[in-house]
């Protein structure tokens, strides 16, 4: 279906190539994942695959791709629409319509479908991604797993050959993910679909697929069969880490696999790590708030929680269910109806400007919205001065982060998760006594991962600074959370340890849990401790 | 057929509009016309406020009107050739080098002046309202589906020069509250570096962004695109449109008619379409 002969790709004035001398073939109907690490050029070997690199971005290609015999070199990516759809990583700038229904109708509209076969098309999609009770809606208003969902109707819709998706459940709640990639899965089965991941979650995936590619980053690849990928890359799943721990021979790829051949493992009694804890941090007391300003709808209804020094909270919840309205609340751009906030015994919207980066630090969904200097390093250079901090202090903390710094590099030209590890530096430089992520392991690598929560249980330890983090990722909130709390629908329904909360429902439940049931432990460093205890 | 939306005008009626009111403000050239026209505008778009974020950029368009306004009357004021009128004030005149011949820097201020000053202001103030109430009435998303698709770029452009102002308004707010998390109030000019790049370049970003869903899509690539929800000029349109085309009748027609009078009615038929 795809076949990929001696591509090179660059970029002019880029000092790497992003693939070089790459030769491959897709074959009808597989389901194939490309991972690699953060900014190693995962987007652009799908943008290669519909023409959009190079006719719409630029880059020098050497090579011949063709895809169902078309070759992507004469061909526009407008005129391969019909045999590829992709979804981009950041489906809302993509949108052309306000209505989901007009969105998914766009694209049959180009091609010039007759409106009546136009009309069971969509209501087809609209059933098949769950999409009919919104079809509506504004699509600005709908949550991001809803979006993404829109995003993957509206290139299924023209029934298209190949679907390249880019990252599709980074943002997605472990409900929605696993609903994406149930539908991903039976496409592929049912009609033969052709379909590339590109996906750092691999715990999320791995079941599913195929084939790998791995992108090292240095212009080569591999691709080979799952398991054989899996066996000598840096970058696996908790899983995978699991049974190179415990020596199995075999990789597994599902639990069902490795609990076929696991060890029984008696659980002696590991003495559970006390934290200290410290005075209250946060304290949010009975707080409803809406979205916006002048919005009538409660995204918080009687909120109370309280966080104090020494902990990392984790905060899970659906996509909507009010996790970001939360946290803008701790510094005070949240328009409370009613309730208190308090930082510090300090009300965040009093606070001035300097009193509140020492109070929290605060990295939106939307990391870019931090950074606003003309490259990395300048950057770095802003924010030393804009904390306060010795000059350098940013740059070190970036450069421990992430794995390919590229310092001369534009803020906006980096992946989402450079980004990401940018304003976390920036963030974690000026040293707050509250640090606050609203989704921080989107688009981050798993080396990256072990990085950040290094950095958030280095915060924890000192028993002034606490760690508020809203995720749908539940291999970090099983690593780092001390507590999580639930919210659904606006309102908190569970509060409590780590062990209570993920333990109790299937769906949040982490991979070592569900692959050793009967034991306590929830992730690797878990397992870990238990192993060094031993020997 | 699905549902056709019945609520607002077709896409381009608010664009045609606008032109109608442009061609009567040219024709008309009168400073008690400007100003009826402008608070026709103002009044439209109160009329028709909405949640939506195109809505939103139109109060950034009320502080360009009056940026536009105190600009123009400052270069009034400082710059010009000489007048005759009553002489109000006289400022310090400054001589420049006889590169720049006839051109004045300060000197004596007469009434006749001013009032020119003043009358262009306006006009330009007229004309910045009536695009901006265009532009936040309209959806700039549902102009891309009745522009002609096999001119590509033309319908691109648009969509990104007409949907540039009010996503910049929306992340504007975006922006400036994440700046205050970088412990840096942004207030004045100092701001900009600080708002309105980074505002400038996610504009850029999701225009880029955007060029390239509508490429990979097809839009415009087939022959022959069809429509899922057609937008339909109706009766109602013509009867919205017919009140601002009565104006221009008005004011082609009717030069003997009293200014008042005139402003009178040319504000009725700037806001009538509110109410259809």
């Amino acid at each position: 279906m795809i076949t990929f002969s001696n591509v090179s790709l660059i970029y002019p004035n880029a000092q790497r190539t992003i693939v070089e001398d790459i030769t491959f073939t897709v074959n009808e109907g597989e389901l194939l994942l490309l991972i690699g690490h953060t900014g190693a050029g995962k987007s652009s070997l799908l943008k290669l695959i519909n023409g959009l690199i190079p006719h719409h971005t630029g880059g020098i290609l050497t090579g011949e791709i063709s895809v169902d015999g078309r070759s992507t070199r004469a061909l526009r990516p407008g005129e391969l629409a019909d045999v590829v759809g992709i979804v981009g990583q950041n489906p809302i700038n993509g949108f052309v319509s306000d209505v989901v229904e007009d969105e998914i109708a766009f694209g049959l509209e180009s091609l010039g479908i007759a409106p009546e076969i136009m009309r069971k098309r969509v209501e087809e999609v609209l059933d098949l991604l769950a999409l009919a009770p919104l079809r509506r809606r504004n699509i600005s208003e709908l949550s991001g797993g809803e979006q993404q969902r829109v995003a993957i109707a509206a290139a299924l819709v023209t029934n298209p050959k190949v679907l390249l998706l880019d990252e599709p459940t980074s943002a997605l709640d472990p409900i929605a993910a696993e609903e994406v990639l149930s539908i991903l899965h039976r496409l592929v089965h049912d009609l033969g679909l052709t379909v590339i991941l590109a996906e750092h979650r691999l715990e999320r995936v791995i079941g599913f697929v195929d084939r790998i590619i791995l992108i090292h980053g240095d212009g080569s690849m591999d691709l080979g069969p799952a398991r054989q990928i899996l066996n000598d890359s840096s970058i696996a799943p908790p899983l995978v880490e699991l049974a190179r721990k415990l020596k199995l021979g075999d990789i597994p790829l599902s639990i069902r696999e490795f609990r076929k051949n696991a060890p029984q493992i008696k659980e002696s009694e590991v003495e559970p790590v006390r934290k200290a804890k410290g005075a209250a941090i946060l304290k949010i007391d009975s707080v409803s708030a809406s979205y916006d300003e002048g919005r009538k709808v409660h995204a918080l209804d009687g909120v109370s929680l309280e966080i104090n020094g020494g902990e990392i909270v984790a905060l899970m919840g659906r996509n909507g269910a009010g996790k970001t309205t939360l946290l803008r609340c701790a510094v005070g751009t949240a328009p409370l109806i009613k309730g208190e906030v308090r930082v510090k015994e300090r009300d965040p919207e009093a606070l001035t400007d300097k009193e509140l980066i020492e109070f929290v630090g605060y990295i939106p969904q939307d990391a870019g919205d931090l950074l606003y200097g003309q490259s990395i390093e300048d950057e770095c250079d802003l924010a030393d001065s804009d904390n306060g901090v010795e000059s350098g202090a940013t740059l070190s903390i970036y450069q421990e982060l992430m794995k390919i710094p590229g310092l001369n590099s534009h803020p906006r030209d980096i992946s989402e998760g450079q980004r990401l590890g940018l304003a976390l530096s920036i963030i974690l430089a000026a040293q707050p006594s509250l640090v606050i992520l609203d989704e921080p392991t989107r688009g981050l690598d798993y080396e990256a991962k072990k990085v950040l929560i290094k950095n958030l249980k280095s915060i924890a330890s000192d028993t002034n600074r606490a760690v508020f983090i809203s995720t749908h990722d539940v291999e970090l909130v099983a690593e780092v959370a001390d507590r999580v709390i639930f919210l659904s629908d606006g309102q908190v329904i569970a509060d409590g340890s780590r062990q209570e909360v993920l333990k109790a429902s299937p769906a949040f439940a982490p991979q070592v849990s569900k692959a050793l049931p009967n034991n306590t432990w929830l992730c690797l460093s878990d397992v870990e401790r238990f192993l060094n205890a031993k020997n | 057929m699905p549902k056709v939306d019945t609520g607002s005008f077709h896409p381009l009626f608010w664009w045609l509009w606008a032109l109608t009111i442009l061609v009567i403000l040219l024709v008309a050239d009168s400073t008690l016309i400007s100003f009826s026209v402008s608070l026709g505008a103002v009044a439209l778009v109160l009329l028709k406020r909405s949640n939506t974020y195109w809505y939103q950029s139109f109060r950034w368009a009320l502080r360009l009107a009056a940026l536009a306004f105190v600009l123009r009357m400052a270069i009034g004021v400082v710059i010009g050739v000489p007048m005759p009128g009553q002489v109000l004030f006289t400022i310090p005149r400054i001589t420049l080098p006889d590169l720049f011949v006839g051109v004045r820097l300060g000197g004596e201020v007469t009434s006749q002046r001013l009032s020119t000053a003043f009358d262009e202001a306006m006009l330009l103030v007229a004309l910045i309202l009536i695009f901006a109430a265009a532009n936040a009435l309209s959806n700039p998303h549902e102009l891309l589906r009745v522009l002609p698709r096999r001119y590509y770029a033309i319908g691109l452009a648009t969509v990104i020069a007409s949907s540039v102002a009010p996503q910049s308004a929306r992340s504007i707010q975006r922006v400036r509250a994440a700046r205050r998390l970088r412990g840096k109030k942004s207030t004045g000019i100092a701001s900009f570096r600080n708002v309105g790049i980074p505002v400038l370049e996610e504009s850029l970003e999701r225009s880029i962004d955007l060029a390239a869903s509508l490429e990979s899509r097809g839009y415009g690539y087939f022959p022959n695109p069809s429509r899922y929800r057609p937008h339909i000029w109706r009766f109602r349109e013509t009867l919205a449109l017919a009140s601002p085309v009565y104006g221009l009748i008005f004011v082609l027609l009717l030069p003997a008619l009293s200014g008042v009078l005139l402003a009178c009615l040319l504000l009725i038929a700037v806001i009538t379409p509110g109410f259809i």
